[in-house]
């Protein structure tokens, strides 16, 4: 499975959404096939509950990892 | 007295960063998320500190805890605090936060927010430039004779809390019932927004009752940058009216007069400790959450975006007599007409300014 990373620590909100929604609507076609996993990493407080809820409401399953002075969020197909 | 003002306000200051950093209380994002993204999220938060922040005020009134009310400070409104609030809307957006956001955000790290910093520094000189016309502008759209709050206009000022305040909290309650209070958020450490407005209600409560006044950044962040400017540039004073008048009051109605001019007086004991601590407890906070680390450079684009915004808030801040500290946490809890319309310019700003901020600096699509 090919990663896809998408680095948007430092970035300034609501940079971080738009910026993955836009990734997201780029690799559509993998990320649906299973082909894909996009891993992102932002320090952006807010954007652990932004990108989780609108990418899971899109239907993509999302995991959340705390690493340290960031967050990963790893977003790929719904099995 | 002085050292219990300093102590007073660092220690708000404080509190105001660590619960802001945790519950990443962004009043720019309130706006912003609403007109961008059709999010309601932060601004019911938002929402609930002003209706409790007003309910808070009117007891400490009729109790006799708030000496200073009905709010003197806040003048008669003019088509400036409308203009004022348009600038600062589109600034804030832009930089990604309001003034106390950029403070917070700036102790946690992010360099965009410090862009921003010196983006406020800069505007505040910059808005000495054209103060005369400013002056002249705000003297020649002055909305009503007297008449600063709603309660001036109703005669009882019972009026506007009846009636205000439970339409706000109905409306906030309908959310909570359906669940849209909670966040699923995934940060260590996270605070629920509505958490954090009763805190920073509280805060704010406190002020008037120590102070007899709101809490207050940008007099503060001003006299900053004219300090600096008169180190960098000894002799230069564009408008020397632009930053000279400004007063606080201490302590049950005890006035002392301060100003924006560079040098210690009680405007910088009491507004730069406040931004200080501000800018300290959110460091903290980052720093016990193993959060802090010194972040990549951010896109061109956004640091340019940040000071720009910078730039605009400290105008329009100028401009409307505050920024959104001084008219939502202070002046529209007290119904003050100013700050009414600096909220209805802050709308406006939000829309522009999220336009702006996607289609030129971020170049996506809003959802």
């Amino acid at each position: 499975m090919e990663t896809i990373s998408l680095d948007i620590r430092g970035q300034i909100c609501p940079a971080c959404l738009l910026i993955t929604l836009r990734e997201i609507n780029t690799y559509k076609t993998e990320l649906r096939a299973g082909n894909a996993c996009l891993v992102i990493r932002t320090d952006h407080r807010d954007a652990t509950r932004t990108i989780p809820g609108t990418v899971c409401a899109m239907g993509y399953d999302i995991t959340v990892t705390n690493r340290k002075g960031y967050y990963e969020i790893t977003i790929g197909c719904r099995k | 007295m002085y050292s219990g003002i300093v102590l007073t306000h660092f220690l708000f200051g404080i509190g105001l960063g660590i619960v802001m950093h945790r519950s990443d209380f962004c009043m720019a994002g309130a706006f912003r998320d609403l007109f961008l993204t059709g999010d309601f999220f932060r601004m019911r938060a938002l929402i609930l500190l002003v209706a409790v922040t007003s309910l808070l005020l009117f007891i400490g009134r009729i109790s006799g805890l708030v000496a200073s009310y009905p709010p003197s400070f806040y003048g008669v409104p003019s088509l400036a605090n409308l203009a004022g609030g348009l600038a600062f809307g589109v600034g804030m957006v832009l930089a990604g936060g309001c003034v106390i956001g950029t403070f917070y955000k700036m102790g946690a790290g992010n360099l965009v927010s410090a862009f921003a910093f010196s983006g406020l520094l800069f505007g505040s000189l910059l808005f000495a430039a054209f103060h005369p016309f400013h002056r002249s502008f705000a003297e020649a759209t002055q909305l009503s004779v007297g008449y600063t709050a709603v309660e001036h206009v109703t005669g009882s000022p019972i009026v506007p809390v009846i009636v205000g305040v439970p339409v706000a909290l109905f409306f906030l309650f309908r959310g909570k019932r359906e669940g849209k209070w909670k966040a699923n958020a995934y940060a260590r450490g996270y605070l629920d927004p509505w958490k954090a407005a009763l805190v920073i209600s509280a805060i704010i409560m406190a002020s008037f009752i120590l102070t007899g006044r709101p809490l207050s950044v940008t007099s503060g962040y001003t006299k900053i940058a004219v300090y600096l400017s008169d180190k960098i540039f000894p002799g230069y004073h564009p408008s020397p009216s632009a930053f000279n008048y400004d007063s606080v009051r201490f302590f049950y109605g005890k006035a002392v007069d301060g100003s924006r001019e560079a040098g210690v007086d009680p405007v910088a004991l009491s507004q730069v400790p406040l931004i200080l601590g501000v800018i300290l407890g959110s460091f903290f906070s980052c720093l016990a959450l193993g959060e802090f680390s010194l972040p990549p450079f951010p896109p061109k684009k956004q640091a340019l975006s940040g000071f720009a915004g910078g730039v605009f808030m400290a105008a329009g801040s100028l401009m409307a007599g505050g920024c959104n500290v001084w008219h939502i946490m202070g002046g529209l809890p007290v119904f003050a007409f100013q700050s009414m319309l600096f909220v209805a310019g802050v709308c406006l700003g939000s829309i522009a300014g999220g336009r702006l901020l996607t289609k030129a600096v971020l170049r996506v699509e809003a959802p």
